[in-house]
Order: C-alpha cells, then sequence, then structure tokens
C-alpha cells in the first residue's frame, strides 16, 4: 500500500506539463497542442540514440541517469494521506533535500564536462539558486519538525493539524515558499525562462544543450517528475490526515492539476526577472520561512 | 488574529525594502495603515469608547488614506523620480533586513516579563530598525519621510503593547503621525524634488564671469 503515492506521482508526471502549456496557450488564446504532447516528445527522444562530444569524458554519459534516478529515490519518501512512502527514516527530510542535490551536482559537473562556456555560466547560476533556495526549504520543513516533534516527512504530515488563526497563517506561508522553491528549483518563470533560446539568458536549458537522444528525453522526463513531486509535497500538505483513501486520491489530483494550472497563470502573466534580481528574490524566500518559525514559535507558547 | 496580522506586518516590512517604485512604497504604507487598524480593533479592548473610535478612525483615515494619498500626490506634483534609488543593492537589503528580525527576535526574548507581549516588540523593534535603514540607504527625501513613516509605525506597535494600561502612549504615537504630516507639507509647500543640493547646484550652472 506504500507504494500508492509513488504510483499517483508517476501517473501526474506524464501530464503536468501538458497541463502548463495547455493553461499558457489558453491564456494566450491558441488552442495549443494536447495534454500528452510533451509525453510524445519524450518518447520520441527515447526512442534516438545520443551522439557525444569527442571533449566530454564518462561523467557527461552518467549524469543523466544519474539525475533521474535520485529525484525517483527522492520520491520514494514522499508519503501519501495517511500511508508512508516505500522509505521513511527520522529526519528523511534532510536525505531528500540532499538527494536532489547529489543529482544537480552531477548535472553541474557534467554541463561543465563539456569545456562549453555557456554551459558552464549556466551551471554556475544553477549552484548559486540552488544555494539560495536550500535554507527556505530547511528553515520550513525544521520548523513543522519543531511544531509537530517529529523528524520524518510521514509524521510530520500526519501530526500536522490546524485550528487557530495563526496556524492558517503558517500554511498560507508554508503553501507559498514550497510553491516559489518548486518554481526555483525547476528553473521556471520568474526565475528563468524555458522557451528562451538565448545562451546568455538561460540557466537550466543552456546546461543540456550539449545533451541530446535518450539523455534529453530522460532530463525532460525528469522535470516533469520534480514538478508532480513538488506538488505531492503541497499536496500531502494541505490533506489533513485520517481522510478516506478515495477521497485523498481525488483531492490529491486536484490539488497537482490546480497546481499546474497555477504555474501556467503565472508563466503567462509574468515575465522573467533581469538576472541579478533572481538572488534576492530568492533569498526573500529565507526571510520569509523565518516568519513561519517565528510563527511557529508562537504557536507552541514559547514566545508570546 | 493579532498575530497573524503583526506577521503580515512584517512580510510588508520585506516587501518595501525590496520594492522598486516610491508608489509601491505609499501602497505598503496605506497597507500597514489598515493592519494596524485591524490590530488596534482587537487588542484595545478594555479603553473608553471616544477614546478607541478616536484612535480607529487615526488609523484607518489618517495613516491609511491620507497620507499615501497626499505622498502619491506630492511625488506627481513635485516631479519626483518614480524610482527609490538605494544605495545598496536589494539583496544585500533583503538580507539586512532578515538579520534585524531576527536580531530583534533574539533581543526580545531575553526579556523576562510576564506583562508585555513578545510579539509585539519584534515588530516593533523590526520596523523601527528597517525605517532607519531605509532613511539611511535611500537618497530622496521622500523615501526619507516614508522611512520614517515607518519607524512612526513600529512605535504604534509598541504602543498597542500596553494600551490597554496606558491610553496615553498611544496618544503620543499619533502626535508623531502629525509631526510626519508637518514634514510632507514641508516637502509640498517648499517643493524639494529630488533631494535639497540638487536646486542650489542648478543655479551654480547659471553663474557668469
Amino acid at each position: 500500500m506504500s507504494s500508492i503515492g509513488l504510483i499517483l506521482i508517476v501517473t501526474i508526471s506524464l501530464f503536468f506539463s501538458g497541463i502548463v502549456i495547455r493553461t499558457k496557450s489558453v491564456l494566450s488564446g491558441r488552442k495549443g497542442p494536447g495534454i500528452f504532447q510533451p509525453l510524445k516528445d519524450v518518447w520520441r527522444l527515447f526512442r534516438k540514440g545520443a551522439v557525444y562530444s569527442e571533449t566530454t569524458s564518462l561523467i557527461f554519459r552518467i549524469a543523466p541517469s544519474i539525475y533521474f534516478s535520485t529525484v525517483l529515490m527522492a520520491i520514494f519518501f514522499i508519503p501519501f494521506g495517511s500511508y508512508p512512502g516505500l522509505l521513511s527514516f527520522r529526519g528523511d527530510f534532510v536525505f531528500f533535500a540532499y538527494v536532489l542535490a547529489l543529482g544537480k551536482f552531477f548535472m553541474i559537473i557534467s554541463a561543465m564536462d563539456t569545456g562549453s562556456s555557456f554551459e558552464g555560466m549556466g551551471a554556475s547560476r544553477e549552484a548559486l539558486y540552488s544555494m539560495l533556495a536550500e535554507p527556505a526549504f530547511f528553515i520550513l520543513m525544521g520548523s513543522f519538525a519543531l511544531l509537530t516533534g517529529y523528524t520524518s516527512f510521514f509524521e510530520i504530515f500526519n501530526n500536522l493539524h490546524f485550528g487557530s488563526h495563526t496556524s492558517y497563517a503558517l500554511g498560507t506561508l508554508a503553501t507559498f515558499v514550497l510553491v516559489i522553491v518548486a518554481m526555483v528549483e525547476n528553473s521556471r518563470m520568474p526565475v528563468d525562462d524555458p522557451r528562451t533560446h538565448l545562451e546568455l539568458t538561460m540557466i537550466h536549458e543552456v546546461m543540456i544543450l550539449d545533451n541530446s537522444g535518450f539523455d534529453l528525453g530522460l532530463i525532460l522526463y525528469t522535470t516533469n517528475l520534480k514538478f508532480a513531486m513538488y506538488g505531492a509535497l503541497i499536496a500531502n500538505f494541505l490533506i489533513p490526515s485520517g481522510m478516506a483513501l478515495h477521497y485523498a486520491i481525488g483531492v490529491f489530483i486536484g490539488i497537482q492539476i490546480l497546481f499546474a494550472v497555477m504555474v501556467g497563470i503565472i508563466e503567462s502573466f509574468m515575465a522573467r526577472f533581469r538576472m541579478n534580481h533572481n538572488p534576492q528574490y530568492i533569498f526573500t524566500l529565507s526571510a520569509i520561512s523565518i516568519l513561519l518559525f517565528l510563527g511557529v514559535l508562537l504557536m507552541l507558547g514559547r514566545f508570546d | 488574529m493579532t498575530n497573524t496580522l503583526l506577521i503580515t506586518l512584517i512580510i510588508s516590512l520585506i516587501y518595501m525594502v525590496v520594492a522598486n517604485r516610491l508608489y509601491t512604497y505609499a501602497a505598503i504604507l496605506s497597507f500597514q495603515g489598515f493592519v494596524l487598524f485591524g490590530v488596534s480593533f482587537i487588542e484595545l479592548t478594555e479603553i473608553s469608547l471616544t477614546n478607541l473610535i478616536f484612535i480607529l478612525l487615526e488609523t484607518v483615515v489618517f495613516k491609511a488614506i491620507v497620507i499615501p494619498a497626499f505622498l502619491n500626490y506630492v511625488i506627481k506634483k513635485n516631479n519626483i523620480t518614480r524610482e527609490a534609488e538605494p544605495f545598496l543593492s536589494n539583496f544585500i537589503s533583503v538580507g539586512v533586513v532578515t538579520a534585524i528580525i531576527v536580531a530583534s527576535f533574539l533581543l526580545s526574548n531575553t526579556i523576562q516579563d510576564d506583562q508585555l507581549k513578545r510579539i509585539f516588540f519584534v515588530v516593533s523593534l523590526s520596523a523601527l530598525f528597517t525605517g532607519l535603514y531605509i532613511i539611511v540607504t535611500r537618497r530622496k527625501i521622500i523615501t526619507h519621510v516614508m522611512g520614517f513613516l515607518v519607524i512612526e509605525n513600529g512605535v504604534f506597535v509598541l504602543s498597542l503593547a500596553v494600551g490597554n494600561e496606558m491610553p496615553m502612549i498611544i496618544n503620543t504615537g499619533i502626535m508623531l503621525d502629525i509631526f510626519v504630516s508637518v514634514l510632507v507639507l514641508g516637502i509640498f509647500v517648499n517643493r524639494i524634488g529630488d533631494v535639497l543640493k540638487e536646486h542650489d547646484a542648478e543655479q551654480l550652472q547659471q553663474l557668469r564671469d
């Protein structure tokens, strides 16, 4: 039963970016491609062979697979309603964050491995933005660990209860921080524009310029998977513990679709920030997480 | 509910430091006025009715509507540059304000007093120092006045913490409001643009020998 979260996340990831693209095309007055078009693109790439540059080494070849497997590994930890994830132990949210960081690290060194100056630039940006987003995630999860008294995803989400005004404020703040962290980690609109094809302004896209065929397909699919994973975290946060299974599945899918539509709306109505505005934007998240920590201390009565 | 409103006030401080346009500053000040109205409406339960009505009217009419509207009018009338033009980059500002919030948090945690609600102390101290920071790092006179308004909001929050016991302190906070309006009027009447010196420097260019 504990694999139900994994199955749901993988199912959602199949059409997540399809919903985002569809929302964007509807909002800009076009009909747009079908919801499964990104999946078809990935499938087409999977059937192709990869071309490797002569200057690259083994790292460039194994990095996409490691990236994919780390994200899959991270999904194992995400619980679903009253069922724990496939793996669950005390302090697993630290492991979760650093498994993701390992995948990102391999993507960064594989981008450096190609010897292209553009890719090195993108890699440096990606490293900077992940570094700035990391304290926000840890202060957020740490506050909730303090609030509930447990340190694993499953126990934290299962013991989180909303009741007072302060807890609703905290819930809103936490959802906000998680949504923006998801946007930053996936290099989406306010920070990075996935549609630009100007190397100077790209972040994630520029890192995978040299990847082709199967590897490129794997990277594209991993992005979808990562989005669905963050959506699942948000959904877990909002689903109350002890909800019946069929309701929980419905709410889960609803929240994921809502998240995808919201990403599409944000991307349609916001322009990409100038590069030097990004660090402050991401760092604001950490400031807001510190407020969340203050709110948790208020709720616990350690501070009044 | 009070806690939620006060946390919102701190978030508006963070936003104020990274905001670029002066109109955004005025909008945030008006928002803070409404938040203060909510806080004083909930918190001041033990003071006399006339005093309460006076305070609520002062927050919602004066802080939230009149002063921001007048600031906008002055910006338009005096042709003040619409950008905030800080000396330091916004990234450093966010870091400094976060440090201010954490520091005031740690500082107020050392107070051992059951009478005082410490959340008020945190919010007012951070508003005070943020206002000071805005004054120090911005070039234009009008942003100095806005920083002073933030400081004054902080003083108002602190006075709310003890407002039920000492209503006089709130009235002192309102006195500060009147002082600010005199400052804004001064800017308007003297037609001060971006900075004070600019006017004099322009006259020097007209010198002939």
